[in-house]
Order: structure tokens, then sequence, then C-alpha cells
């Protein structure tokens, strides 16, 4: 992004009106490159900015930019943290930095990211603003064996603080956090390490403040609920898995199954486990165990535990 | 432990020159021994299966074995990159992208092999050791056991 776009978009970032005129008199240029910046930000960003004739531009919503310090004033904990403008990937980005020695408890937000992935690479996509997406380094001392459940407990975390803040999320095996049964936020754990330890784990989180338009899956948004601003919310977030991370740490996912359970959005539903590689899996999702597999009930009444794959409901029709 | 992988375990066993290979997965364990050239060869699968498979002219033999008790480690072969953890093997990042390694392929110490993911928690598996990927134990997409070989590389 070119710097005077750069400047435009926060300029713009207030939610109200700006001519070109007004602008190009702050920046000190013409009122075509300030058109050229905006043409240059509808073209580099996903980002929807009305012109309107007479009043000039605006954004459909006013945006609370991440500040580090403004982060850092809500936190409990001790973190090495940063905000990143424009990054390719929080995880990836963490993941080299994890390797070269980067401290535990790092976290990594970004306003942007331009190669945000979600499992199997999946694209995510989120508008500037728009969403809270940060990733934060933690290292285990056990090795990666001891570490089943821990998806579960970071989609927790994100459900403690959401109902909190009295939004009625509930949590999808292993760990999408929904809103009225769409995604609201997605989690993609990444880590090196062997069976015997330590462990360093990436945790990318990427949470919908505004329901995302483009995406291809239904996804929600918390325009609905009264949210503190985004610095304070990431500190809230940051806090509780700062906890929450730290009792797994010691305890494991047993000390976290039955809360688990309690915001289980499909607990004892028909579900279906659909995986790329195998035919799906019809069942009842009785709960998770102890090390957070989701316990499936089969047809003919048997208990299989499932590792891997993903949930989904069905849609069962009434009998008649 | 299905025939495929039985098979693939045995001309691993043919193809590396190594003398004896034990597998433990879950319950059932097979071990598969090499004998001399010329000397009988039958194949057994491993229990509770209980099927015969006849090859003809291969020095190899594998042998049934009871399921093993809980405190017996299957024997630790330095060919053998084993599985860190429960879960589901992916030989790419994503469904698009090419194999992280193929058979023949040199890797260096620090090559990723493969992820295996639990719980949408994805693990890389580096490898420890520099040498040539001799054989690739599991199919893309398929569930894995703690302690599982997933590849030979010598």
């Amino acid at each position: 992004m070119t710097p005077l776009a750069h400047s435009v978009l926060r300029c713009l970032s207030d939610g109200a009106f700006h001519s070109g005129e007004s602008l190009a008199q702050t920046f000190g240029c013409s009122r075509g490159t300030i058109w050229q910046a905006i043409e240059h930000l509808s073209q580099h960003l996903p980002l929807t900015i009305y012109r309107v004739r007479g009043q000039g531009y605006r954004l459909p919503h006013p945006i609370t930019w991440l500040e580090p310090s403004a982060i850092r004033a809500g936190l409990l904990g001790d973190w090495q943290l940063e905000v990143a403008e424009t990054i390719d990937s929080t995880n990836s980005a963490l993941l080299t930095r994890a390797s070269h020695g980067a401290p535990h408890r790092t976290a990594l937000f970004a306003e942007w990211q331009t190669a945000g992935r979600g499992r199997h690479g999946r694209q995510w996509l989120a508008q500037p603003g728009a969403a809270l997406t940060f990733s934060l380094l933690w290292r285990f001392e056990c090795g990666v064996a001891g570490l089943s459940g821990l998806s579960l407990v970071v989609g927790l975390a994100l459900v403690r603080v959401l109902q909190r803040l009295e939004v009625p999320v509930a949590l999808k095996w292993p760990n999408d956090v929904l809103l009225d049964g769409e995604k609201l936020a997605g989690i993609l754990i990444e880590l090196s390490g062997d069976a015997l330890g330590p462990s360093a784990v990436v945790i990318g989180i990427g949470l919908n403040l505004i329901h995302p338009t483009g995406v291809d899956q239904a996804a929600a948004g918390l325009e609905n609920y009264p949210m503190p601003d985004r610095n304070q919310l990431a500190a809230l977030l940051l806090n509780e898995l700062d906890q929450v991370l730290g009792q797994f740490a010691k305890h494991g996912f047993a000390a976290f199954r039955a809360e688990w359970e309690a915001s289980h959005a499909w607990q004892h539903q028909a579900v279906d486990i659909i995986s790329a590689y195998r035919p799906p899996q019809p069942g009842i999702a009785l709960g998770v165990d102890n090390e957070g597999a989701l316990r499936l009930q089969l047809g003919d009444g048997q208990e299989k535990l499932i590792h891997a794959g993903e949930v989904s409901l069905r849609r069962t029709l009434a009998h008649s | 432990m299905d025939l495929r992988k039985l098979k693939k375990l045995i001309d691993l066993v043919e193809e590396s020159g190594i003398a004896e290979l034990e597998v433990t997965e879950g319950e059932e364990k097979v071990r598969i021994t090499r004998v001399q050239a010329g000397g009988q060869t039958t194949y057994y699968a491993p229990q509770p299966m209980a099927q015969q498979v006849a090859v003809a002219a291969a020095p190899v033999a594998a042998t049934p074995v009871t399921p093993a008790p809980a405190a017996a480690p299957a024997r630790d072969d330095k060919t053998l990159v084993k599985s860190p953890m429960v879960g589901t093997f992916y030989r790419s990042a994503n469904p698009n992208s090419k194999p992280f390694v193929e058979v023949g392929q040199s890797v260096n110490i620090g090559d990723t092999l493969c992820i295996i993911e639990a719980m949408k928690l994805m693990n890389e598996i580096e490898s420890d050791r520099a040498g040539v990927v001799k054989a690739i134990l599991i199919d893309n997409g398929q569930p894995v056991e703690y302690g599982e070989p997933l590849f030979v590389i010598e």
C-alpha cells in the first residue's frame, strides 16, 4: 500500500464523510492524487468505500485500529506484543519466529493478512477493522502427545470471553465458535515438536466483529452486540487465553471437559463426521472424552472416538 | 491392519534388506522376518484376522504375534519415522499442493515430511535425520496411531 493511501485510510477510519478537496488539502496534494489513493485502497484491500457526489468518501463503519499500548493497558500478564499492519499470515510469521527463539507468550496481531490461512490452506479473509486476527506463541514443556484437547480449550477461552459479554455463542467440535449456528471465530493451531517435548505451539485466531462478505461458508458477526473496542477485546482474549493455557499445561483437558460440553452446540444431536478422504460417518454426538476426542454413538449403539474430521449437523427428516 | 498395509511392510522389508521388522498398531502387532533365500515362505495376516496370504518366491516371512502386553514397547528401528500422536496423516499442506516428500527423495534434518492433524492441531513432522525416503507407509488422509511408523528414511 502506498504511504498516501495508508494515510487516507487512517483519516477515513472515523466513519465520517471526507471530501476529496479537504483530503487533498490535508495531505498537500491534488484531488486527482486522492482519487488515485482511494482507487488503490479499493483494489488492494477487501474494503468498501462509499463515494457520494458533493459529500466525498466514507467507510461503511468506523475502524478502531489496533495499538500495542492500548492492548497492553488491558493485559494482566506479561506478553511480547506486536501489531503488524499487513502480513502474509500471523501463524506463518510466528512459526518462523518460534524456530528462531521467539519467547513464550508472544502475540502478533495483524490489521489484515494477505494470505491468512484456515485449515488445509483455506483462505481466511478479513476486511480492515472487521475482525480480530492474531496468533500467539505458547511454549509447552510436554511433547505433542500431551497436547490433545488444546484445540478445544482455546475455543473455550473465546467462548468464556464472549459469553461474559452476553453473546450467546456455542462450540462446534473441535473448536469453531458459532453464533446462531454460523461460524463466528476460527482457530488454527500449528506446532513443531516431538513426542517428548518441549513443543512450540502457534495458535491462530480469527474472530469476526463484522459479518464478512464474500467467504465461501456461512459466517456470523458481532454487529448486534455491544462490544468493547478492538484493543480492549484483544486484551480480554489474551488474558483469558493466558489463564486457560496455563491451567491446561498443568491439568490437561479433563478439567475443562464439563464446561466444554455445557457450551457444545450439538450435544446429543445427530451429526455427520466429514473427512476429505473418507465417506461421511453418521452418529450422535455424545460429547467429548478426557483427551478432547469427540464421542460418537454409531447406529449399532457402539461408541467411537473421533480425532479428526469436521462435524456437520445432520438435518434429519422428522419421523412421520 | 489391512492387507495393503501388510504388503507395504513386506515390500519394505524386502527393499530395505533389514532382517526383521515389528510393527504395533493398537492391539495388533506383526513381525516380519527375512529368511534365507530358498527357505519356505509363508505369509500370515496379523491377529485377529487369521487370514493366510501366500505369495510366491519372496524371501520374507510374516509371523503372526499375539497382541502385545501394554508394557512391551515395539522395537525401535532407527530407519523409521514414527507418529508422535494420534491423528490424520497428510502428505501435503493442503489438498491442492504437492506432497512434502516422495519416495526416492533426499531429505535433510528439519525438512517437513508430513502433517499429522488431531482436532485441528496441525503438527508438522520434521525429519530428524538426513537420508533418502525409502518408503511412505501411510496413505494420505488415513488415521495414524501413536508410535505408528510413517516413513522409512535411510
